[in-house]
């Protein structure tokens, strides 16, 4: 029985209710879920129209109106001044960074927590479980004295550090939810084939743990992409800046260029939509997905 | 109980880089907020020692600061009460009637990911009065309802269910996204031995996907209650805490004391509390689901 | 499958793991200075110390004319001085603020950056992060160059800490076509103001245009109707113990200013609109009037609005038959300050010393010059500066002294309920007396 919740071939999704008392309701469910992706999706319309506005139409304020003349400025304007490149850039490496940092220390962790026997472990789980609803942002004066004693304030280390210190205890949370789940009979033949703890976390429970992994890895990149507090406070250097950056370059002290910031966001979006439509069964698939209990 | 009996060594190898980090750069700056949060500091110059008077000040005197809390609570509980339970039910329509389910629980989610910048501007065209364009009151307008226009995010008693709105809007794709998984994750086998049992449709769901979906709907209520304690962001760019104070929330009072008004030492009192309020939810909410765990299992 | 997937992964994880030690590595040594510091003693001395200076500043903006001049002044100082490298952290003002406030604490302020005159800038001072100036205005007649005065808002104890980017006044634009369309003279009183702005309304069209949003541009149109009913110097007074908030000047302003409001003068929804989105109504025609400092000059005058001479600009008017409209709201603008424990004092200064050199003569070239502080004597017309823009640089010579903002004047807090206050009198009506006895209950606690 749990065995089948860990490796839950065959989704629900397969089972139909073939019932005809549903039929009057279908076309319905269906209108419903319609409504729902165009409120969901004209954000993206209203913002790839809006960056190629003028200031004028886009602080008119229409709810929809196509630009009169397209501006194609806002999109140079927003990679050369904007430093779209080098941003995106810096962008990807400190979230790529990030994510797989928080990635092996949070299942590490959990692994531990769950699946070793010793006594701290629920303590340690608390402990992580305190710190999981503590804002990033209040923590600004200390880790700023903390970085300049270390040395680090103007490197990607200051940005890198406290976003993966700020995503464990969520990422705990999820994966310690699910490895707790994964029947001991697993480990058991594990130990009878002669194989090490860290064998059995690399080529056993990891390989399982994947749908977590995932779900630890969309939520770590949603709170750090367009993380900007942090970053400008820590960041000095041109060549260091990351995509928030951009977005605010177009704010001046009386005025803003409001076509650029839309050109690029669209920019910044573009990789991340990509990336996700192209992964978008795998992570529809894996995510939380084993949390479920047999 | 758990097989591995390992050393004390493996243990610290498994454990420790991710908690030395953690206590290092989230716990002790906490401590250091609580520190600050009895002094009397502007956050530049000198301070001092007060010892409990900000806190005093705070639950006494301090004329936003029960409003804000109030509100953000308000936050939570709309996003618990309504969001997360449609958020579930449109994720068992999905998985139960659409054959192709992740292009559309792709689609839901993207508001996400845009920047909050946007999304603040495109409600605002929403909001705006009727003259300057605003969708809303020009519908209300069009079929005849001038009475029920308001100016939405500048009424002070209207402003903060106007923001409400957004971000259960903007994040009600997020918990779709965790949720259907969870519902889809439910091994098939299960339905279809209920099924032989007589139990079918939303019978079945009231049987079965609740109690299977619990675990999932937990990490929801906890990733909702942090979004809702944090809310900030969307508030700066929508109306900015006004007019007056009309939709400050515990987040945006404690921007505005410790950076506009230079109250440093005060501004951390206001985040203690808030971290305070973080610990009794974990508390909670861990209490509840395990009571629901147990119930169920 | 799974195996695979997560072979992969891990091998990513394990590269992205090490490409990032060794790249958050190479980063370090380049913030700190110290390491170029002994480089350049090594390489010579042709041109001095090798220095690398950080300058905040608010001009992020590729479509603002300071950006372009600010890169300007820097590259030509580069040329000249090839040991030294300019390094710009440009933030918006309200990153840059928090930035500032945060590195202050933590004494980690950058070789040069930007603060608000007065009140604003005294606890930077107080915590002695700031060099004086004193020394380096005199240098190349510097000092000369600024206009009477306008130094005095930076000077602490007889110290100058900062030398000012620009100096305005506050001033209402109005759009010529729409006043004909009404039918509107420019009033010579508040109450014609007033009445004008039923008169607009009457015939549809927004009388005045604000941001709200951003409070403290209501809290500077408020100032100036105090300005009229008192004179300058009342919150000198307050501070000073001489006079209290419950004054009958201040109850006065409330209510001229409560009448403004009741008389619809303001776009609906006021409150929600921030800086720009107020402005752009009156930049796009769809408001008559907008009161604002001289700085919204340059926006304005090349805006579509603006064609055929569309807009003038008139002196705040007297209010109940009160005050002098010679005397304006003034506005003393943002200022560079040099960081007291700079790695490299001396070259910073030098170059700060050069940029305010320069600044007005870029200023004037990007015809970004009206209401900088210093004097420029130029021919403004001949170089294509707007009709508009020669108005308003000639109010500049009418000003007979006047009153600085509220948050210049008093301290954050006080100033905080302030515009918290006025910004509750754009959606509800209040009595003058509760105004009152609320920003005096705020002076007290905030002055213990």
């Amino acid at each position: 029985m749990s065995r089948t919740a860990i490796t839950a071939t065959k989704p629900a999704a397969t089972v139909r209710t073939s019932g005809s008392r549903f039929s009057v309701a279908k076309p319905l469910i269906y209108i419903v879920l319609g409504i729902l992706l165009v409120t969901q999706l004209y954000p993206l319309l209203w913002l790839f129209l809006y960056s190629f506005k003028t200031n004028d139409e886009i602080l008119s304020g229409s709810f929809f109106s196509l630009p009169s003349v397209w501006q194609i400025e806002n999109y140079s304007a927003a990679i050369e001044s904007g430093n779209y490149w080098r941003y995106l850039g810096n962008s990807l490496f400190v979230t790529s960074i990030t994510m797989a940092s928080v990635i092996v220390l949070a299942a590490l962790a959990a692994f531990a927590i769950t699946r070793f026997r010793w006594k701290y472990g629920q303590l340690v789980l608390l402990l992580f479980l305190l710190g999981m609803m503590i804002p990033l942002q209040s923590t600004l004066l200390p880790l700023m004295i903390i970085f300049k004693n270390m040395d680090i304030l103007n490197t990607h280390l200051s940005l890198i550090l406290p976003y993966i210190a700020f995503q464990t205890p969520i990422s705990v949370f999820i994966l310690s939810g699910f490895m707790k789940a994964i029947p001991h009979e697993i480990e058991e033949s594990a130990i009878i084939d002669g194989a090490g703890v860290f064998r059995i976390f690399r080529s056993i429970i990891l390989p399982i743990s994947v749908p977590p992994i995932v779900t630890v890895c969309i939520l770590t990149f949603i709170n750090i992409w367009n993380e900007y507090i942090l970053a400008a406070t820590f960041i000095s250097s041109e060549k260091l800046k990351t995509l928030p950056f951009g977005v605010n370059s177009f704010v001046s002290q009386y005025s803003v260029n409001y076509g650029a910031i839309g050109a690029f966001l669209v920019l910044g979006a573009l990789p991340v939509i990509v990336i996700y439509f192209l992964l978008s069964e795998r992570i529809t698939k894996g995510m939380v997905a084993g949390a479920v209990k047999g | 109980m758990n097989v591995l009996k390992v050393s004390k060594w493996t243990i610290a190898a498994f454990v420790l880089p991710c908690v030395l980090l953690y206590v290092g750069l989230v716990f002790v700056p906490i401590l250091v907020s609580v520190y600050s949060a009895m002094l009397d500091w502007n956050g530049i110059g000198a301070s001092t020692f007060v010892r409990l008077d900000n806190f005093k000040y705070m639950l006494t005197s301090d004329t936003v600061f029960w409003p804000a809390v109030g509100r953000t609570f308000l936050l939570a509980g709309f996003s618990m009460l309504i969001q997360l339970p449609l958020a579930l039910f449109v994720s068992i329509l999905i998985s139960r009637y659409v054959r192709k389910p992740n292009f559309l629980v792709s689609s839901y989610f993207l508001p996400v990911i845009l920047s909050v910048v946007v999304i603040g501007q495109l409600w605002k065209t929403i909001y705006n009065p009727g003259s300057m364009g605003g969708m809303i009151n020009q519908i209300l307008e069009t079929i005849g309802l001038e009475s029920w226009t308001h100016s939405w995010l500048t009424e002070p008693k209207i402003a903060i269910f106007a923001i409400i709105v957004v971000g259960l809007w903007q994040y009600l794709g997020y918990h779709i996204l965790i949720q259907f998984t969870g519902v889809q994750n439910i091994p098939a086998d299960i339905y279809e031995a209920a099924k032989i049992d007589g139990a079918d449709g939303f019978k079945a769901d009231r049987y079965i996907t609740l109690p299977m979906i619990i675990p999932i709907f937990k990490i929801s209520v906890v990733l909702s209650f942090i979004g809702s304690l944090q809310s900030f962001d969307l508030i700066m760019v929508m109306t900015g805490g006004g007019p007056g104070n009309a939709t400050d929330v515990i987040a945006s009072h404690m921007y505005k004391m410790s950076i506009l008004s230079q109250k440093f030492g005060y501004g951390s009192a206001i985040a203690t509390f808030l971290v305070a309020v973080c610990l009794i939810a974990t508390v909670i909410i861990n209490f509840l689901f395990n009571r629901l765990d147990k119930k169920y299992t | 499958m799974a195996n695979k997937t997560t072979k992969t992964l891990s091998v990513l994880m394990a590269g992205a793991l090490a490409v990032g030690l060794t790249a958050c590595g190479g980063n370090n040594g380049g913030n700190t200075g110290t390491n170029e510091g002994a480089a350049g003693g090594n390489g010579g001395d042709k041109g001095g110390e090798k220095a690398t200076i950080t300058f905040q500043n608010i001009y992020p903006d590729s479509s603002d004319p300071k950006y372009q001049m600010i890169r300007t002044i820097v590259a030509n100082y580069e040329k000249d001085h090839p040991n030294v490298k300019i390094e710009l952290d440009s933030l918006n003002t309200d990153q840059q603020k928090l930035k500032l406030k945060t590195q202050a604490a933590s004494k980690e302020v950058p070789d040069i950056t930007i603060v608000n005159p007065a009140a604003q800038m005294q606890p930077f001072v107080e915590a002695d992060l700031f060099a004086p100036l004193n020394e380096m205005v005199e240098k190349n007649g510097l000092k000369d160059t600024f206009q009477e005065g306008i130094l005095d808002y930076y000077t602490f104890d007889g110290n100058l800490y900062a030398l000012p980017d620009g100096n305005n006044i506050g001033l209402v634009y109005y759009n010529k076509a729409l006043f004909k369309q009404a039918g509107v003279e420019v009033p010579t009183t508040f109450e014609g103001m007033v009445e004008a702005a039923k008169t607009l309304k009457a015939a549809g069209i927004t009388p005045i245009a604000i941001g709200e949003k951003d409070s403290w541009t209501g809290s500077f149109l408020f100032m100036n109707v105090l300005l009229r009913t008192n004179g300058p110097g009342f919150l000198q007074d307050v501070a000073d113990g001489n006079k209290t908030f419950e004054d009958p000047a201040f109850a006065e302003a409330v209510d001229a200013f409560q009448s403004l409001v009741q008389a619809g003068a303001f776009q609906e929804g006021a409150t929600s609109f921030d800086y720009n989105a107020g402005e752009n109504l009156f930049k796009t025609g769809k408001a008559a009037m907008y009161y604002m400092g001289s700085w919204a000059t340059g926006g304005i005058e090349t805006s579509e609005v603006n064609k055929d001479d569309n807009i003038g600009v008139f002196k705040f008017p007297t209010v109940n038959g009160k005050g002098n409209p010679d005397e304006f709201m003034l506005a003393p603008g943002s200022a560079f300050a040099v960081s007291k424990h700079s790695k490299h004092l001396d070259v910073t200064l030098d170059f700060l010393n050069y940029f305010m050199q320069n600044y007005p003569i870029e200023a004037f070239k990007v015809k970004g010059a009206v209401g900088v502080a210093q004097t420029i004597e130029e021919d403004f017309a001949a170089a294509g500066y707007s009709n508009m823009a020669i108005q308003v640089l000639d109010l500049f010579k009418d000003v007979k002294g006047g009153d600085i903002s509220f948050d210049n004047t008093m301290n954050p807090g006080t100033s905080q309920v302030h515009l918290t206050s006025i910004q509750n009198l754009f959606v509800s009506k209040k009595d003058a007396a509760d105004v009152a006895k609320e920003h005096q209950k705020a002076f007290e606690e905030n002055n213990k």
